[in-house]
């Protein structure tokens, strides 16, 4: 058994003991994963892409286009739909009449590559404390558990506010988003990683690792890595959509990403007050982002399933819920009203 | 001469004057002159009804003390008289000095030094008792006093011994520059010319005050009113203020203000969105209200402007300002005159004027004085970029300066979404220089600290997003702190950017101050204004314009270009 977790972790593959071909199987039979996971890796190709799609379709994020606003009115987009065209699928910017395509797949980059920026680092950080905190002394674990309860219990926007804000406007914005997200979000990752690994060094096989004379580092590496991943796996499911949300968020309120970088949270929070004038520059943002978080929360869910079949079956998540309400439905149907 | 804090006191009123002013910015038909002179229906208006006025600044410090100039024209000119007044008239008309409680705007002597005037007949406090030359005076001198700070530092930096002078709190003794041989005639003593003083005399503190009247800081919560209306209610600190007829008051002695309305009912404190769409949707007293400080923003604007019923009920203000990007010399490469020149031709104003909100709520600007006459305003545009940029003509000059492969330079704005020193403008300005091969890099800066590096010698950056809002409808408040060497602030607030300190430009500042004449003086300040232009010290980019929604009920509405406020001593709402 151990040989092939041990090979499914090495190959960097989510790997719980039924191995990591039985999860990509009930993972591809749930209909709604295979969509989310499809768009989700569709809107990472397009923003993996976007400069290659700007050339290809020869916009540019940053290039504004005068004639095709109504300057006595606003700045509103002249045309129907925010000025939706052949040459700019999804209209332009009210104000600038930039292309608001090319500006959200832009804007898909920076929101990705904070989130999952932000999520490796904080997976790190929590895992590493999180397994020192479950492997070492009453000590060291008070101390641990009681600096990731800090963290837990900081207000983590009003912090990230600060942070960001006094921040020499020279430091690179995304990079700085990353850092801030992560190092006030690990907190969770390390309490969850702590108790996983307290109740796993119990276990006949972490402890006859370390009677066998294995270090923590060893005994952390090839005994407790292998059966952390599926919890560690589902957590970041939930980190990502979270951190797509507070990356927007910051850059809504103005301390996240910069001009002229295109960002969602920046095009919805100039876009707030054209919500009358020009609703699909509200709307396309907004959905995007929705979208997005949505299609990590399902497959997020998906996969918690798919690595752990019975207890999603014990606690009432995935396939089983479906199809108990899909029948109580039904039954419903029959009554008389 | 000028003191340190004073300068930076200007610099707070200046700024929450550009907070008033230039919030939010929306559009509509480009009329200017006559959009504010129709309201609601057409009949005459009467007396009667409540004026609601729905601000988003509080009218703190409602003493007359302790607002700045500009504050006599709106809410606190329904209460306190002054001895000149603005004219209540649309437009450019709006921009002349008439007198108030004076029956002249004052007699100068041969070099301006000295200012006589004399009081009109019959006018009288809301208790009735007299209004006296004792009590301007007495006004003026409260004025200097350390705990009713707020007001502009004219007084201190202009009248003999106002700048060691502490108030009559301290010095009963008063200020001897101010003599009341009679209790009509007010006499003011200068240290230096000041053809402009009939302005300075519009504000607040040149309201009567009544000695035995005045509690110090607390004079606030109950002025005494000189005007048509006194104040009945003062609660959370000046954000709601209910105003009643002021018996005593007649328009026999006030030939500007109306005061049609029975009550005038001032709630601020609200979001500038939400005083916007009240007004706009009009329900209950909202139909009688009107705003003296939100403008309409342009997302607001695209919206109205699409509804015709909304669209008539849209003033048009014009207010003494200009937006403008600032060089630094002292920092390479703006030390060149060619780099200047060349990024002045490649700035594509189109752009810029779209992202301050389009072609009705900014005119794109090439000269620093806004147009209009009394400014002295004088066409001049020596390096034309036209509508969209001569990217051209920019690299030419950068070759000659050297910098044939192109040019990285930084600009400062503001992080305030303000949409004169904001993101949006300098990204519009970005895109533009890209064009003729100049690579921009933004640095954006929380507004505080914004304020403070771009204000200090020391740290200013080369090259700024700035703006300068004039006191008064003169081109000596617009020139003067911008270009006149002697106010270069070394260790406060510096508006002089560029550094500029010529002889010939300080002498002819100091000439034109000599001038009671006030046309001609506006013509010399045209023609400095043009000359100073060649520098290309500074690129004038737009200057802003103002949108004023009003509520349906609302009648007879003036925006004078003084303010681009609309004024609420002419409403009626019967």
């Amino acid at each position: 058994m151990s040989t092939e977790v041990l090979a499914a972790a090495q190959a960097g593959v989510p790997a719980p003991a039924s191995g990591a071909r039985q999860v990509w199987w009930r993972l591809r039979a749930r209909r709604a994963a295979a969509v989310a996971g499809a768009g989700l890796g569709l809107l990472l190709l397009l923003a993996l892409a976007a400069p290659l799609l700007s050339v290809l379709i020869g916009q540019d994020p940053n290039a504004y286009h005068d004639d095709l606003i109504d300057s006595a009115r606003g700045g509103v987009p002249t045309g129907s739909y925010g000025g939706i065209s052949g040459e700019h699928w999804l209209g332009v910017e009210p104000g600038t009449g930039r292309d608001l395509f090319i500006r959200l797949v832009y804007g898909a980059r920076v929101s990705l590559l904070v989130a999952i920026g932000a999520t490796v680092l904080q997976v790190l950080i929590g895992v590493s404390i999180g397994i020192a905190a479950g492997l070492g002394n009453r000590l060291l674990d008070g101390l641990l558990g009681h600096l990731s309860d800090v963290f837990i219990a900081l207000p983590t926007l009003a912090f990230a506010i600060a942070l960001t804000a006094v921040v020499p406007g020279d430091f690179p914005r995304p990079l700085l988003l990353i850092l801030v997200i992560a190092l006030l979000g690990w907190g969770g990752t390390a309490r969850i990683v702590r108790a996983q690994t307290l109740s796993l060094k119990k276990l006949d096989f972490v402890a006859a690792a370390r009677l066998g004379g294995s270090g923590p580092f060893r005994v952390a590496r090839r005994e407790l890595l292998p059966s952390l991943a599926a919890p560690v796996i589902t957590y970041v499911a939930i980190l990502l959509p979270t951190n797509i949300v507070a990356e927007a968020g910051l850059s809504f309120l103005g301390v996240g990403i910069r001009p002229p970088t295109a960002s969602w949270g920046q095009m919805l929070s100039s876009a707030t007050t054209w919500f009358r004038a020009d609703p699909a520059y509200v709307l396309l943002p907004a959905g995007l982002l929705f979208l997005t978080v949505l299609a990590f929360t399902v497959l997020g869910d998906a996969l918690r399933t798919a690595l752990d079949p019975r207890e999603a079956s014990r606690l009432g998540v995935g396939r089983e819920r479906t199809r108990r309400t899909r029948r109580t439905r039904t039954s419903r149907k029959g009554d008389p009203a | 001469m000028r003191q340190l804090p004073l300068i930076s006191r200007r610099v707070a009123a200046a700024a929450v004057s550009v907070v008033l002013l230039g919030g939010v910015a929306a559009c509509g038909p480009e009329d200017s002159d006559s959009s504010g002179s129709k309201g609601g229906s057409g009949d005459a208006p009467r007396e009667g009804g409540t004026l609601t006025v729905l601000n988003s600044q509080p009218q703190s410090d409602f003493d007359p003390a302790r607002l700045y100039t500009s504050g006599g024209g709106n809410v606190p000119g329904l209460v306190f008289r002054t001895l000149t007044t603005r004219n209540r008239e649309n437009g450019p008309a709006g921009a002349k000095v008439v007198p108030d409680l004076a029956t002249d705007i004052g007699k100068p002597s041969k070099n301006a030094t000295v200012w006589t005037y004399t009081l009109k007949d019959d006018l009288k406090y809301e208790d009735g008792s007299k209004i006296t030359t004792a009590d301007i005076k007495y006004g003026i001198e409260r004025s200097f006093a350390a705990e009713l700070s707020g007001g502009a530092p004219y007084l201190r930096d202009w009248l003999v011994g106002g700048d060691s002078y502490e108030g009559p709190y301290k010095e009963k003794k008063g200020l001897d520059s101010i003599e009341t041989p009679d209790e009509k005639t007010i006499v003011f003593h200068l240290r230096k010319p000041e053809g402009d003083f009939p302005y300075l005399a519009t504000g607040t503190q040149f309201a009567p005050v009544p000695k035995a009247k005045d509690t110090g800081t607390g004079y606030e919560k109950h002025p005494i009113s000189s005007g048509p209306y006194k104040v009945v209610k003062n609660s959370g600190d000046g954000e709601r203020l209910l105003l009643e007829r002021n018996a005593h008051w007649s328009d026999k002695t006030d030939a500007e203000r109306h005061a049609y309305p029975d009550t005038v009912d001032v709630r601020s404190g609200l979001d500038s969105a939400v005083i916007n769409q009240r007004l706009s949707t009009g329900t209950g007293p909202d139909a009688a209200a009107v705003t003296t400080d939100t403008n309409l923003g342009p997302a607001e604007l695209a919206q109205v402007s699409g509804d015709k019923k909304l669209a008539d009920r849209v003033g048009t203000g014009h207010f003494g300002y200009v937006n403008y990007l600032a060089f630094n010399p002292k920092v390479k490469p703006f030390d060149n005159p060619k780099v200047r020149q060349a990024i002045s031709y490649a700035i594509n104003r189109t752009s810029v004027v779209n992202a301050a909100g389009g072609s009705s709520l900014a005119e794109p600007a090439t000269t620093f004085l806004p147009e209009r006459k009394y400014f002295g305003y004088t066409p001049y545009d020596h390096f034309p970029a036209g509508k969209t940029g001569n990217p051209d003509k920019a690299r030419e000059l950068l070759k000659k300066a050297g910098y044939q492969d192109g040019l990285k330079i930084t600009l400062t704005h503001s992080t305030a979404r303000n949409f004169e020193t904001s993101p949006e403008v300098a990204t519009a300005l970005q895109e533009g220089l890209k064009k003729a091969g100049i690579t921009v890099r933004l640095q954006g800066l929380e507004d505080n600290d914004y304020s403070e590096k771009t204000k200090s010698v020391q740290q200013a950056p080369g090259l700024f997003l700035s703006h300068w809002g004039a006191d008064w409808p003169a081109g000596g408040p617009f020139l003067a702190p911008i270009f006149d060497g002697r106010q270069i602030v070394k260790d406060g607030s510096n508006y002089n950017a560029a550094q500029l300190n010529d002889k010939a430009v300080n002498d002819e500042i100091d000439a034109i101050n000599k001038l009671t004449d006030l046309d001609a003086a506006a013509k010399r300040w045209g023609a400095l204004d043009k000359k100073i232009g060649e520098q290309a010290l500074t690129v004038p980019l737009f200057h802003p314009v103002y949108k004023r929604l009003y509520g349906a009920d609302v009648k007879n509405v003036v925006i004078s270009d003084w303010t681009g406020v609309l004024d609420v001593s002419q409403v009626a709402v019967r």
